[in-house]
């Protein structure tokens, strides 16, 4: 049998134990009207909160175009990073399995990408949702019609390698915490302030602004408002192209993937060598 | 001799900010392939260490350890499609998953064919008397049902090598046996299969193994069958004492002419001395010096040596008291 076919189903079996993980905690209703609410409602509070500051100024739509777009695929990294990160975690603390699928032949790059990707699922279903619910009840100037798909999804392909080889990192990384739940969601959250999300990065002080603009996820999101928007989206890179942008999404994309390989490598033997896979953990 | 399992000089140093704990000091282990091997010592022996190691789950400080002739620190995956363990005492699982779907999602991790491993479950848990629990969620399991349930993971892959590490413990007589019964039948099946299990239960390892190692402080301080282990206090007559509780009195016992070894452990409420007597005049010092003490002797017996007497007699005392050095 061939090394691909048996990790292949090593990674539908991750998958399916992922979703199972994320959706098995209550009964199928709860957790569609969870999957639904959650982030409308973490999108509509950005949404007045900008309202009441802002007082309708006249660039108010194209800003709520700009945000909205922002944190409908933030949960691309939200779900996806916190969700994978958090999953190795819980795998060592709170089923205290995760031994057994180290020591498995499935590879650890593997399992950890089947794992994450039931989150990534949630995660499209999340976006989808804020961008429809968004733009009818926000009369936001997105038409499926004029979307730039091709832009979109080169650019959301790139991106989700960036987010899972950052999460797949920082996850193995966090096995040196004995401490470690809940430490995803504190990396999504230091991402979320870089990338452009909810406010364009020229605003953030200098040496953040510098740093943004070497995440990958800066350009993405440029990126993705340009595909959804148009000529109507707030640009973060005026000066530069779509391939431009896209040409920069790809190459940080291939410097954070490379970065990631080698702290997960780093990681993932130092984990080995002080005996952290099976620690016992304050869960 | 075809080697399953090859330890040289093998060391594991735990280093922290404050100490350094060597947990193997040069283990030179040899396990021909088909034998049931065990690993016999106390808490706190590096029985777990050595097993960690060899199932590619902890890297040693130096020395080398080959398992099925692979190498565990370089050649680990390709090791790891042969071997498999099942470590005891543990509240493990993915609580939310049906019996079933955890062994099979396993058996994918192992990259086997999804209908001939689903096959194989539904045997195992039939032969473990699990297969009505095989619908219901892990975290609904009892302790012992959910050990059988960590035994049956271990199995479903047909390793060439099997570790099990205290695999009995804490669970109740029944499981216990019905888990030694398993692992018999399961190495029954193929003579190539070789089991490695660490146990700090003497009976379980006399009753199981056709060889162990008695490893102490990270060292194997004897190897052989169990007979020849016993062998080697069968020259002395073995005695234990009931004697009620009181106070200290292993030292003065162990100072009486004629007394190889003692040993003391706690047993419904009263304590039982077992001793190792070169010559059959010594207990008349040994019940001289009990009588000074003012305990009362609640019963004396003579016995067939056990592993334990071997395990006093090699480390100068008994495990419990081993544990609590």
């Amino acid at each position: 049998m061939s090394t691909a076919i048996r990790q292949w189903r090593g990674f539908k079996a991750a998958t399916r134990l992922g979703w199972q993980i994320s959706s098995n905690w209550t009964q199928p209703l709860v957790f569609v009207l969870y999957s639904v609410l959650r982030p409308l409602s973490a999108a509509f509070i950005l949404v007045v909160m900008y309202r009441v500051i802002s007082g309708g100024g006249a660039n108010t739509a194209a800003y709520l175009a700009f945000l909205v777009s922002g944190v409908a695929f933030w949960s691309f990294v939200q779900y996806g990073f916190a969700g994978l990160s958090n999953g190795i975690a819980e795998d060592r603390g709170e089923y205290k399995m995760l031994k057994y699928v180290y020591t498995s032949p499935a590879h650890f790059y593997v399992y950890l990408l089947g794992r994450g990707l039931a989150q990534l699922a949630s995660a499209v279903a999340s976006a989808l949702i804020v961008l429809i619910v968004a733009t009818i009840a926000l009369g936001l100037p997105i038409n499926p019609l004029h979307i730039n798909y091709p832009l979109l999804l080169a650019a959301s392909s790139l991106a989700l390698l960036a987010v899972i080889g950052l999460a797949m990192a920082f996850g193995v990384l966090l096995l040196q915490a004995r401490d470690a739940h809940g430490y995803g969601e504190l990396g999504s959250g230091v991402l979320y302030v870089i990338s452009g999300a909810i406010f364009p990065i020229s605003v953030l002080p200098g040496i953040l602004a510098t740093i943004a603009s070497l995440s990958p996820l800066v350009y993405w999101m440029e990126s993705i408002r340009r595909s959804l928007l148009g000529s109507q989206a707030i640009r973060m890179f005026p000066s530069l192209s779509d391939g431009d942008v896209l040409l920069r999404l790809l190459v940080t994309t291939a410097a954070t993937l490379i970065l990631a390989h080698l702290v997960f490598s780093w990681a993932d033997r130092t984990a080995r060598q002080k005996g952290l896979i099976d620690m016992e953990t304050n869960w | 001799m075809d080697i399953a399992v090859e330890t040289r000089a093998l060391r594991r140093v735990y280093r922290s900010r404050n100490q350094e704990v060597v947990a193997l000091d040069g283990v030179d282990l040899r396990v021909a392939r088909g034998q049931r091997y065990g690993v016999l010592g106390p808490n706190g022996a590096g029985k777990t260490t050595m097993i960690k190691i060899l199932v590619t789950l902890l890297l040693p400080s130096s020395g080398e350890a080959r398992v099925d002739g692979l190498d565990v620190v370089h050649q680990f995956r390709e090791l790891r499609h042969r071997i498999a363990m099942v470590s005891g005492g543990e509240n493990v699982g993915f609580g939310m998953l049906k019996v079933k779907e955890q062994l099979w999602m396993f058996s994918q991790f192992y990259g086997m064919p999804s209908a001939p491993s689903k096959r194989r479950i539904g045997e195992l848990l039939e032969r473990l008397g699990l297969s009505e629990a095989a619908d219901r969620r892990v975290s609904a399991l009892s302790s012992g049902m959910r050990q059988k349930m960590n035994l049956i993971r271990g199995l479903i892959t047909n390793p060439r090598i099997l570790f099990l590490d205290e695999p009995t413990v804490a669970l109740d007589v029944g499981a216990a046996r019905d888990v030694r019964d398993e692992v018999r039948r399961w190495m029954a099946e193929d003579p190539t299969r070789t089991v490695i299990l660490t146990t700090h239960y003497m009976m379980e390892a006399d009753e199981l193994c056709d060889r162990v190692a008695i490893v102490n402080r990270g060292r194997i301080v004897a190897e052989g069958t169990p007979a020849e282990l016993k062998q080697r206090v069968q020259q002395n007559a073995i005695v234990d004492l009931q004697l009620s509780p009181g106070g200290r009195l292993l030292d003065a016992l162990r100072a009486v002419e004629g007394v190889a070894a003692a040993s003391v452990t706690e047993q419904d409420g009263l304590d039982r001395f077992s001793l190792q007597l070169s010559n059959d005049a010594a207990l008349g010092g040994v019940m001289r010096v009990v009588e000074g003490s003012g305990r009362q002797i609640r019963g004396v017996q003579k016995r067939e040596p056990t592993l334990e007497d071997a395990f006093v007699k090699l480390v100068g005392r008994g495990m419990a008291e081993e544990e609590q050095a």
